[in-house]
């Protein structure tokens, strides 16, 4: 399997020298997909942009693709919450999965007939092949979310980072995404995506880690996703509800 | 329609808004998708003392250098300011802009012109253009051109998706500024022509008048470049064809701004009706949710 794609050695990550989340210890190998759960600022997302150098490492180590994460940039995609984009910028879904190829691109230079082809290749790959000259802001919420996937794809990651892809995302597009993150991981790419839907995770995960402020549990899905280590993460929003299963009530 | 352009003076204003156009239209489209409009409020108006000093310094022709460093400065000032997260965009773009104006105007105020140079400063005399300054117009539109061409990609993505493009190894804070020197540039080639004050008028109006008609970023920047062309070819017509004709005075740089103003207004129906055309209400999934596990 050669390099881990992500080793974190007692890592924390914050801002302003504060830690957001401490006693990060996780490796993941080529092709494996990893989950972070945990409630609503668990620091899932700061885990995320401490992988992309966009949030400091302020103890520990933290080694992506083999450097350091800030190095490893050009070969780590990230797929952002659809929300925080502006639905009204004038742009159309085949330009948002073309900033996917920007860096190879290089400033100034046109666009070739590969990277076209790559941006067809890839709204098609997510089911969205008859769509890219649509405005990005006419899409519904999960076709933007797949229009997303689509611009990390053209990039060729070896390290691909989803923050939170299945909010306000429709059934069809919700299964369009599944697909497309195993043949990822599949073909050797690691996945690491947060969530808060236990059941994503459960299904899509081969590794879950449980955030909330630390680490709280890491390891194969029904190993770290049990009623005890739930209600350890999630404080008193986990309620045991009999029969061994947990419901979480998110504040 | 064209023999009033034969008269020299009234030529070099029409190719001087001719090159305006070439780089407003562009430049104003990123100003509208990066909701610079105030941003660019706040250049016009801190590159007014950079104008008075030079002007007091070298006379017309000091001009553009003082509004260069000045304009150069404030978008070193300002891209800092906003970085910090100290203050937010607004509270501090507010406070280095009425900072400057008054240091402005306190200086134009020692002269015992006063009145007439703060007029020229603030609304430019776009009839008294001289070829040299076209030459130096022409100039600053190729620098701003060539900057904007290289630039252009990068900060549409920064624009559509900051962590995204932070994600991907671009530099925030250098577009940022990249953006706001080429904003100050655009202000400074702009300033002799039309003055500071309605040089906005050039960097918002237009791109907000194109949006209504189309949600391609490269038709809106031709849309914008021909909107200016016609306001200006217009502007200037009308205040010829006023004062000739008519014996009234309609200040020609006003008479530019008002058509484009009068385009804006005129296309915003159609803008508004395009809108609800395509925007469907989005799906959303409700968020505070329960799980089971």
């Amino acid at each position: 399997m050669g390099e881990a794609a992500l080793r974190y050695a007692g890592v924390s990550v914050g801002y302003h020298g504060t830690p957001v989340l401490r006693e990060v210890e996780l490796t993941l190998a080529g092709g494996q997909r990893l989950a972070l759960v945990g409630p609503n600022g668990a620091g899932k997302s700061t885990l995320i942009k401490s992988i992309l150098g966009l949030v400091p490492v302020l103890a520990g180590t933290a080694t992506v693709l083999g450097g350091t994460p800030a190095g490893a940039r050009h070969r780590t995609g990230y797929v952002p919450q659809t929300d925080s984009l502006d639905a009204d910028f004038p742009i159309t879904a085949a330009q948002v999965v073309m900033m996917g190829r920007y860096r190879r691109i290089g400033w100034w230079r046109p666009t070739r007939a590969v990277d076209r082809r790559a941006v067809r290749e890839a709204l098609d790959r997510v089911g969205l092949a008859d769509r890219g000259g649509s405005h990005f802001g006419i899409l519904s919420g999960g076709q933007r979310q797949r229009v997303l996937l689509a611009r990390a794809i053209v990039a060729e990651p070896g390290l691909l980072l989803l923050d939170e892809p299945f909010n306000g995302v429709d059934a069809v597009s919700q299964d369009a995404i599944v697909r497309v993150l195993r043949e990822l991981s599949a073909a050797g790419t690691a996945l690491v995506l947060s969530t808060h839907d236990l059941t994503v995770a459960r299904e899509l995960a081969d590794l879950v880690c449980l955030l909330n402020g630390r680490q709280w549990a890491l390891g194969p899905p029904a190993e770290a996703l049990t009623g005890e280590s739930l209600r350890r993460a999630y404080g008193g929003h986990a309620i045991d509800v009999g029969d061994g299963r947990t419901v979480l009530v998110e504040p | 329609m064209i023999e009033p352009f034969t008269v020299p003076f009234m030529g070099r204003a029409l190719a001087e808004l001719a090159l305006l156009a070439l780089i407003c239209g562009p430049v104003s489209v990123f100003v509208f998708v990066r909701r610079l409009s105030f941003v660019s409020d706040a250049l016009t108006h801190t590159v007014f003392p950079g104008v008075v000093i030079g002007f007091l310094a070298g006379g017309i022709e000091g001009i553009v250098v003082g509004a260069l460093v000045a304009g150069v400065v404030t978008a070193v000032v300002l891209t800092l300011l906003t970085r910090g997260g100290a203050l937010s965009d607004d509270a501090s773009t507010a406070v280095v802009l009425t900072a400057m104006f008054s240091i402005g105007v306190a200086l134009v105020s020692r002269r015992s012109s006063y009145t007439s140079d703060l007029t020229s400063f603030l609304f430019g005399r776009i009839l008294t253009v001289t070829t040299r300054q076209l030459a130096e117009t022409a100039v600053l539109a190729v620098v701003i051109l060539g900057f904007l061409l290289i630039g252009a990609r990068a900060l549409i993505f920064r624009t559509f998706d900051p962590a995204g493009a932070a994600a991907a190894g671009y530099r925030i804070a250098w577009l940022d500024l990249w953006l706001n020197i080429i904003v100050a540039l655009v202000v400074v080639a702009a300033v002799r022509a039309v003055g500071t004050i309605l040089v906005v008028a050039l960097l918002i109006v237009p791109a907000a008048a194109a949006r209504m008609l189309t949600a391609r970023l490269t038709g809106m920047a031709v849309l914008s470049t021909g909107l200016i062309l016609l306001a200006g070819y217009g502007g200037l017509l009308a205040s010829w064809t006023a004062s000739v004709d008519y014996g009234v005075s309609l200040t020609s740089a006003s008479a530019v701004v008002l058509l484009l103003v009068l385009a804006y207004l005129l296309l915003l129906p159609i803008g508004v009706l395009r809108q609800r055309r395509v925007r469907p209400v989005p799906a959303r999934r409700g968020s505070p949710h329960e799980l089971v596990g």
